[in-house]
């Protein structure tokens, strides 16, 4: 069964439209990544697939579970990482990853390992007993992001993981992200900007430009096709063209 | 249950863990009210204390001895004689002596009773700073009543020489006896006094359970803007937890904290009062005129007191939905139950029923009249009228709490928005 499934999904934010009908499916155990300029319609796909927005168009289902109709079977699914996001600041680092572990114990997880999970990934050590409120920003990534991987999700939606992480942390976290995803086979589906992030990590990517879905193939079937160095060149050609074309 | 309770201590843990919030809900009415209560207290007891009285006597007669004696057996006051030339003489004596009234009485004085004169006795105040001058009004209130004890002595004592009969009807010829009829009973109260207790409840009860019904949506508001504006709202939709259960978990963690403000602000709000009213000073209570609150009463009014705070808060958090921070969460809550709580203050000075029927109709909508009707209800025993009430916040406040967790199952708790601040 497909991890995901997207069939002609659009999306209007009153007259914008931000998704014009994409198609695609990602595979169990894969790490997909959805990169696109700015205003693509990224984050807007990440957020139908998290259940946060509905869809005006098209469908979409996680594991077989429509995102609108089964919402509540999808959430005990997933785990999703905003672009933009923050955590309780009266709590210290510890007491926010309780909180989180408790509500996800009931998916058959023991909290005591989802904690120790989270303690390894959030790499905060003793900061962790301080209040969030003291962190700073690329703490409090390093933290949520521990967050939605130590319940083991069937499937990690994270929309720009290593945004605000300066390198060497941005490369601890992609390790992470793919050791986790041979090790346990979650699934990834990733959001990303940073072209090396992407070739780094991804088994397949979509590229996605004012909500349409350009191309979508393995970083290197798509450096062959438009015979460039990197995906970079690649990402550049398509938008030039796209735009060209308009 | 498992989650509602995760829930709930979170947002607990949460709040009482906000400065502010802490200011607010116990330095505030546990430390700050008690200490203006003691500072308000300091001031009167200082007011109270004992009347240093200069007494001047240039009478030669009886009764300016009489009134020295009348004055020197009044209780808190402390005569001493002093000889002095002249007013400013016995002034600058008593200013020496710390004594803050000087009593003159004139070389006149048993004359002119004898004769059937009127006559008087000076009284000067002294003044040391501008203060309120409680400390001096009390004093000259005290020398007051003396001689107005000693003018009724002295009338009673020429009318028993000069008329038949017995003095004091022909001083008093006309007395008013009034009474009170409260619940179809005669109570032996004056009505000024129960008016004085009505009003005092009639002010305070509508006062406290507006305040209470603006703090507590405050809060819920809070909570959820607080989601917004901390970006922790999108990560707490996509747990695997019911909205619903998010809901209800906010809700109750915001009223623990409504009920642990409740409380210390009562106790707050107690220790004021009474620092204010002076103790032995015997108060007509509301049992004393035969309103007496039973048990039944007491579960009912409680019960509109929950349903009216369950149904604020559904709106607070409703209306939350659409403030993007805190800030305009105030604003919205403010915008959006001023508007219900606004009328109901005019209870504090009507009874309903004496109303015009379109007003009496209106403030009948409001859900936050039915707490200060049924607590008066309450009071008169009238159990029918809280029974509506209870049926009638009962249906509002499903309804509103449904319409919450309605939208808070859809995107509209994300997009959903208006902003309050100007735009520079
Ligand atoms: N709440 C909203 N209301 C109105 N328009 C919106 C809203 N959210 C997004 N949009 C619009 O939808 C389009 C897609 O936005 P989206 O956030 O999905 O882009 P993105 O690919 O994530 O961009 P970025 O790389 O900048 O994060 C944009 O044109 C944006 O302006
Ligand atoms: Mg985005």
């Amino acid at each position: 069964m497909a991890a995901i499934k997207v069939e002609d999904l659009e999306k209007d934010y009153g007259k914008v439209k931000a998704l014009k009908g994409i198609s695609f499916e990602v595979k169990e155990g894969e790490i997909f990544g959805l990169i696109g300029p700015n205003g693509a319609g990224k984050s807007t796909t990440l957020k139908i697939l998290a259940t946060l927005l509905s869809p005006t168009g098209g469908r979409a289902e996680i594991f077989g579970y429509d995102v609108v109709k089964r919402a509540d079977d999808v959430r005990k699914l997933i785990s999703y990482l905003p672009e933009e996001a923050g955590a309780y600041k009266n709590l210290t680092g510890w007491e926010y990853l309780t909180f989180m572990a408790k509500l996800y114990a009931k998916t058959g997880k023991s909290v005591e390992e989802m904690l120790e999970l989270g303690r390894e990934i959030s790499d905060l050590g003793k900061r962790l007993n301080d209040k969030i409120s003291t962190y700073s920003k690329g703490m409090t990534r390093k933290l949520l992001l521990a967050r939605a991987l130590m319940v083991k999700p069937k499937l990690a939606i994270l929309d720009e993981p290593a945004s605000g992480l300066d390198i060497v942390n941005a490369y601890v976290i992609r390790k992470n992200i793919k050791n986790f995803a041979r090790s346990e086979g979650v699934t990834f589906f990733i959001s990303s900007h940073n072209m090396l992030e992407v070739e780094f990590l991804c088994d397949r990517v979509a590229l996605i430009n004012e909500g349409v879905i350009v191309e979508i193939g393995t970083p290197r079937e798509l450096k062959e096709k438009y015979g460039a160095e990197n995906l970079e060149e690649v990402f550049m050609d398509i938008v030039e063209n796209t735009l060209g074309g308009v | 249950m498992g989650d509602f309770l995760t829930i709930v201590m979170k947002e607990l843990r949460h709040m009482l863990r906000d400065k502010g919030l802490l200011f607010g809900i116990i330095v505030v009415p546990l430390l700050l009210y008690p200490a203006l209560g003691h500072l308000m207290q300091v001031g009167m007891q200082q007011a109270q204390e004992e009347t240093k009285v200069v007494l001047v006597n240039f009478d030669t007669g009886n009764y300016g001895n009489l009134l020295i004696k009348s004055l020197e057996i009044a209780p808190n006051v402390t005569v001493t004689r002093i000889e002095a030339k002249d007013l400013q003489d016995a002034i600058n004596k008593a200013k020496e002596k710390d004594y803050n009234v000087v009593v003159v009485i004139p070389g006149d004085f048993s004359t002119k009773i004898d004769a059937n004169e009127k006559t008087n006795v000076e009284i000067y105040a002294i003044f040391k700073s501008v203060s309120t001058g409680i400390r001096e009004s009390v004093s000259e209130g005290r020398i007051n009543a003396v001689v107005n004890i000693l003018n009724e002595y002295l009338a009673k004592l020429k009318i028993k020489n000069s008329a038949s009969g017995d003095p004091e009807a022909i001083l008093h010829p006309i007395e008013a006896q009034s009474y009170s009829v409260i619940k179809d009973r005669v109570v032996e109260v004056s009505p000024s006094i129960v008016v004085n207790l009505f009003s005092a409840q009639g002010l305070s009860i509508p006062i406290i359970i507006l305040l209470m019904v603006m703090v507590v949506s405050q809060m819920a508001a809070g909570t959820m803007a607080m989601e917004k504006e901390n970006k922790t709202l999108e990560t707490l939709l996509t747990l695997p937890v019911n909205r619903l259960t998010i809901v209800a978990g906010k809700i109750t963690g915001t009223a623990v904290m409504g009920l642990i403000a409740s409380i210390t602000y009562m106790i707050g709000m107690r220790y004021y009062m009474s620092s204010l009213i002076p103790s032995g000073d015997s108060e007509i209570s509301l049992e004393a005129l035969g309103l007496t609150i039973t048990p039944k009463g007491a579960i009912l009014f409680a019960l509109v007191m929950f349903l009216t705070i369950a149904f604020a808060l559904g709106l607070a958090m409703f209306l939350a939905i659409f403030a993007e921070d805190v800030q305009s969460a105030n604003t919205v809550v403010s915008a959006g139950i001023m508007p219900l709580a606004f009328p109901v203050f005019v209870l504090m000075f009507t009874d309903i029923e004496t109303l015009p029927a379109v007003f009496k109709y209106f403030l009948m909508a409001l859900p936050f009249s039915h707490p200060i009707l049924a607590f008066r209800a309450m009071l008169m025993g009238q159990y029918s009228s809280i029974y509506f009430s209870i049926i009638y916040l009962a249906i509002l406040a499903t309804v509103m709490l449904y319409i919450t967790a309605k939208f808070f199952s859809t995107e509209k708790v994300l997009t959903a928005k208006l902003r309050f601040r100007r735009r520079t």
